[in-house]
């Protein structure tokens, strides 16, 4: 009767008989929270903690990635550049084929010429020959 | 032959270069959009800037006044031109100084060119406009308006007309107002770049149809390229006119005057905006759109003549090489070589300064002898000497190197000398006249005087110019080609008497004296025509030797390049070179004749049984009053009436008196009548003039010498009886009354004649 009398007080008294404000219920619960808060609190520390490394890394990965884009990309311009210079290199190489070509033309005529003008002395030197 | 080009690492300019002249063959300036003017010395391989334009003004052309490109000696007056996009034409001295600037025209000015006299300048602009400017820079006139920018202009070698881009259309503009501009459509795309050369008188002209073409002065194309990648922005004839240069998109190109390319290279210059020549045609610079100036030399220059190879290796290097024995000679020269020269056994190669003069025989010591007045434009050699043109005029040397002569006369222009407008042959120079081309003045080679009082004129434009090699000095000839392409023979040496010119053939496209024996090739009409003996037209034109050879695979538009021995090497439109052999007999003919063997001739005539071979032994005994060779001759060609008259003619008395009739026979009776009546055959004269029914000189003959006026009037009252006539004429009227015709007098005296001659002998 007397705890009930000072319940109504708004005393407690715990386990131990020491005097309470709040009941001892509460007391252990408030307690468990603010443990628990306490514990809270940390492991969002932790996660804060864990999540910023993440994205650093990830930063990290996306500049590396970003690097290597430009490369691809860069390589691929090169690449492309590149048979566009073999484009025009074989053009100009084309040119100066289609140039000696056209000397061999004139150096085949030349020989032919000769031939036949071979042709042609050994003609009149049989003919000469026989003539005498 | 071909370039060799050389291109500094790293561009001298920081633009693109716009234009690029040479003063001397060492030194070059250039203009590029970077507003510098560069000096560029090739001697010490230095580039130093010589002036710096202001900011807006952007150089399109550059010209220097004319006479200083090229010469050894300058004057400190030099200028130049120098065509802005400010509308401007800036006069600059040769250190850099801008001494005038003119506002010429709306626009740009595209271009501007002195004309080949200096006197005038012409300016070509973006408003379409093209006018001419006095030295000074005064406006004289605006030549042209035509719609469209006009992007290059051109004077034509007599400096009196204008070449003139228009479009796709080249119009050529005379500076007299009223005559009728020539105008033809030229390309399919926007013409770029002309330019007309003076020696050759060939208009060249580039265009964005990626094409070059080269024309006569009339408009005629004589030559057109296949399409290039990129449009032809310049093009520019060397000095001399046997070689032109091409410039597109890292291109560069070397072709000849026919238009085939020599050569092509592909340097990384971007596009080649301006090409220039030096002044001794040994080197091209081109000014490249990515701020380079290039630089390319002619070389690998090939000469053949015989058994001897030469080949200019280098631009201080020759390789001789002997192609029956394979011995090869190097020959070393201390300066450019600028022209060579190989003939009649002697290899003639002009550098900078001096002139050596080889031997086939003997590589290792060569006649040397200093040259006056710089660069050599042309080299001619003939058998006992040749002769060297540069900007003074012409010289002959020996082949030892003593100067023989120097043939000038009023207003030569030694400039525009080429191999076809001079020749040379062992006592005798012919040249044709640039300002009357009708005119070809003839010269002894020994003293250089004229030979006659006045130069051969001939009745159109002459457009080559050859002399036979071989024979005596008065039997000298020269064979001409003119503007209709027909060829004529003229007699050199006439002694006051007018030329013989006679026509040998038309449609000549080419042709060659031998430079042994005179004999004559050319081609014509797409036949290859070999003349045994040229002179007989001046003996017997019925009987003219000649030999006609298909040549329908020497293609279009051959040219004779050389005519030696019996073998004439040919060049197709296409470059390629053919050679073809001529019959080996006219040469023996020429010879067995030359040293009076008439047996021999007759006996080789026989032998080869060929009519033409004949007709030159029967025209050649007739030319020498070898009557009994010329008889078998005609004889054997079926010729009864001249073998009657050659008959007739060996039974005459006198010598002089068959001369006369060879003469006659020759159908030239004015010499018939000079040489009877040198010999004071005055009755032969007379006779001969009433046989050629040649009443009028007759009569005044007989009354001249008065003799035998009785016999004149007699033939002629003879001539009109029988013509049932009545005598009108009034000098025969005049002299008939007072004399009796009594025939039987006249009989008599006539025989008395004959008598007397048959005594004389």
């Amino acid at each position: 009767m007397a705890d009930e009398a000072l319940a109504n007080a708004g005393l407690h008294f715990d386990d131990l008989n020491k005097i309470r404000v709040l009941e001892p219920e509460i007391q252990n619960q408030t307690t468990e929270l603010k443990e628990e808060c306490k514990d809270f609190v940390d492991k969002i520390g932790d996660f804060q903690d864990i999540v910023g490394g993440f994205i650093d890394k990830v930063d990290q990965l996306a500049k590396e990635v970003e690097k290597e884009k430009m490369k691809a990309i860069g390589s691929r311009n090169l690449l492309k550049s590149i048979s566009k210079q073999r484009e025009a290199q074989q053009q100009q190489l084309q040119a100066l084929i289609a140039e000696k070509k056209t000397q061999l033309e004139r150096y085949r005529i030349q020989y032919a010429a000769l031939q036949k003008e071979e042709a042609e002395q050994n003609e009149f030197i049989e003919q000469f020959i026989l003539n005498k | 032959m071909r370039l060799k080009t050389s291109l500094p690492k790293e561009p001298k300019h920081s633009e693109l270069v716009s234009c690029v002249a040479w003063t001397t063959s060492e030194e070059l300036y250039s203009c590029s959009d970077d507003h510098q003017i560069l000096r560029w010395n090739l001697l010490s391989d230095e580039t130093s800037s010589l002036a710096k334009l202001p900011n807006d003004i952007y150089a399109t052309d550059i010209h220097f006044f004319p006479g200083t490109g090229g010469k050894a000696k300058q004057s400190q007056s030099d200028v130049f031109v120098l065509t802005s996009t400010d509308g401007k034409f800036h006069l600059i001295s040769k250190s850099g100084r801008v001494e005038k600037s003119v506002d010429a025209h709306r626009g740009a000015v595209l271009s501007g060119r002195w004309s080949y006299d200096g006197t005038a300048m012409a300016t070509a602009g973006e408003d379409g406009q093209v006018k001419i400017w006095s030295r000074s820079g005064m406006l004289r006139s605006t030549l042209a308006s035509t719609g469209s920018a006009v992007y290059s202009i051109c004077w034509s070698p007599d400096s009196d007309q204008v070449l003139i881009t228009n479009g796709k259309q080249l119009i050529i503009k005379s500076l007299q107002a009223n005559a009728k501009p020539l105008q033809w459509k030229a390309h399919d795309g926007v013409i770029l770049k002309v330019d007309w050369n003076p020696v050759n008188n060939l208009i060249l002209s580039g265009g964005e149809d990626c094409k070059y073409r080269v024309w006569d002065s009339y408009g005629r194309q004589l030559y057109s390229c296949h399409p290039h990648d990129y449009p032809i922005v310049s093009v520019a004839w060397a000095p001399d006119g046997e070689l032109f240069a091409v410039g597109s998109f890292n291109t560069l190109r070397l072709c000849d005057k026919s238009g085939w390319s020599y050569a092509l290279e592909k340097p990384n210059t971007g596009s080649i905006f301006h090409i220039a020549w030096s002044g001794d045609g040994t080197q091209v610079a081109g000014a490249c759109g990515n701020g380079h100036v290039i630089f390319s030399h002619v070389i690998e220059r090939r000469l053949e003549w015989k058994n001897f190879e030469v080949v200019v290796t280098s631009i201080k290097s020759i390789n001789v090489r002997n192609v029956t024995n394979d011995a090869k000679e190097k020959l070393e020269f201390r300066d450019r070589i600028i022209k060579t020269a190989l003939s009649y056994d002697h290899l003639v190669v002009a550098t900078a300064s001096q002139c050596y003069v080889y031997s086939t025989k003997n590589w290792n010591t060569p006649m040397i002898f200093d040259l006056k007045e710089g660069t050599v434009t042309l080299i001619v050699l003939a058998e006992k000497h040749f002769g060297i043109v540069d900007a003074a005029g012409l010289h002959l040397y020996t082949y030892e190197g003593r100067l023989i002569s120097s043939p000038k006369f009023a207003g030569m222009r030694p400039d525009t000398l080429s191999s076809l407008t001079l020749s040379i042959c062992a006592d005798t120079v012919a040249i044709r006249d640039k300002t009357d081309e009708k005119l070809v003045h003839l010269f002894e080679a020994n003293t250089g005087k004229p030979l006659e009082s006045k130069p051969l004129s001939h009745k159109l434009e002459v457009m080559e110019v050859a002399l036979d090699q071989q024979g005596p000095a008065a039997d000298r000839h020269l064979a001409i080609v003119d503007k209709n392409r027909d060829l004529y023979l003229a007699t050199v040496r006439n002694f006051g008497k007018p030329a013989k010119i006679v026509k040998l053939g038309n449609m000549v496209t080419s042709f060659a004296w031998n430079d042994t024996t005179n004999v004559l090739v050319a081609l014509q009409d797409g036949k290859f025509t070999m003349w045994y003996y040229p002179n007989a037209v001046y003996v017997d034109k019925d009987q003219l030797p000649f030999h006609v050879k298909d040549v329908s695979d020497f293609g279009k538009n051959p040219t004779i390049v050389d005519f030696i021995g019996t073998r004439v090497t040919i060049r197709r439109a296409d470059g390629a070179l053919i050679g073809t052999t001529v019959s080996p007999y006219p040469a023996m003919m020429h010879e067995l004749v030359g040293s009076k063997r008439w047996e021999d001739a007759v006996r080789l005539c026989r032998f080869v049984k060929d009519n033409a071979l004949w007709s030159c032994l029967a025209t050649m005994a007739a030319y020498d009053k070898e009557l009994g060779t010329a008889e078998i001759a005609y004889a054997a060609l079926d010729a009864v009436d001249k073998v009657q008259y050659i008959q007739h003619i060996k039974e005459l008395p006198l010598k002089d008196v068959r001369n006369a009739e060879m003469a006659l026979f020759c159908g030239n009776p004015q010499d018939a009548e000079g040489i009877l009546l040198q010999a004071s055959l005055t009755f032969r004269a007379i006779l001969m003039n009433i046989e050629l029914y040649n009443w009028d000189r007759a009569l005044e003959l007989a009354v001249k010498y008065k003799t035998h006026v009785d016999t004149v009037l007699a033939y002629r009252q003879q001539f009109l009886d029988s013509f049932e006539k009545k005598e009108t004429n009034k000098r025969f009227l005049q002299y008939s009354q007072g004399v009796d015709v009594n025939w039987e007098s006249i009989q008599a005296k006539i025989e008395m004649e004959y008598q007397k001659e048959r005594g004389g002998k």
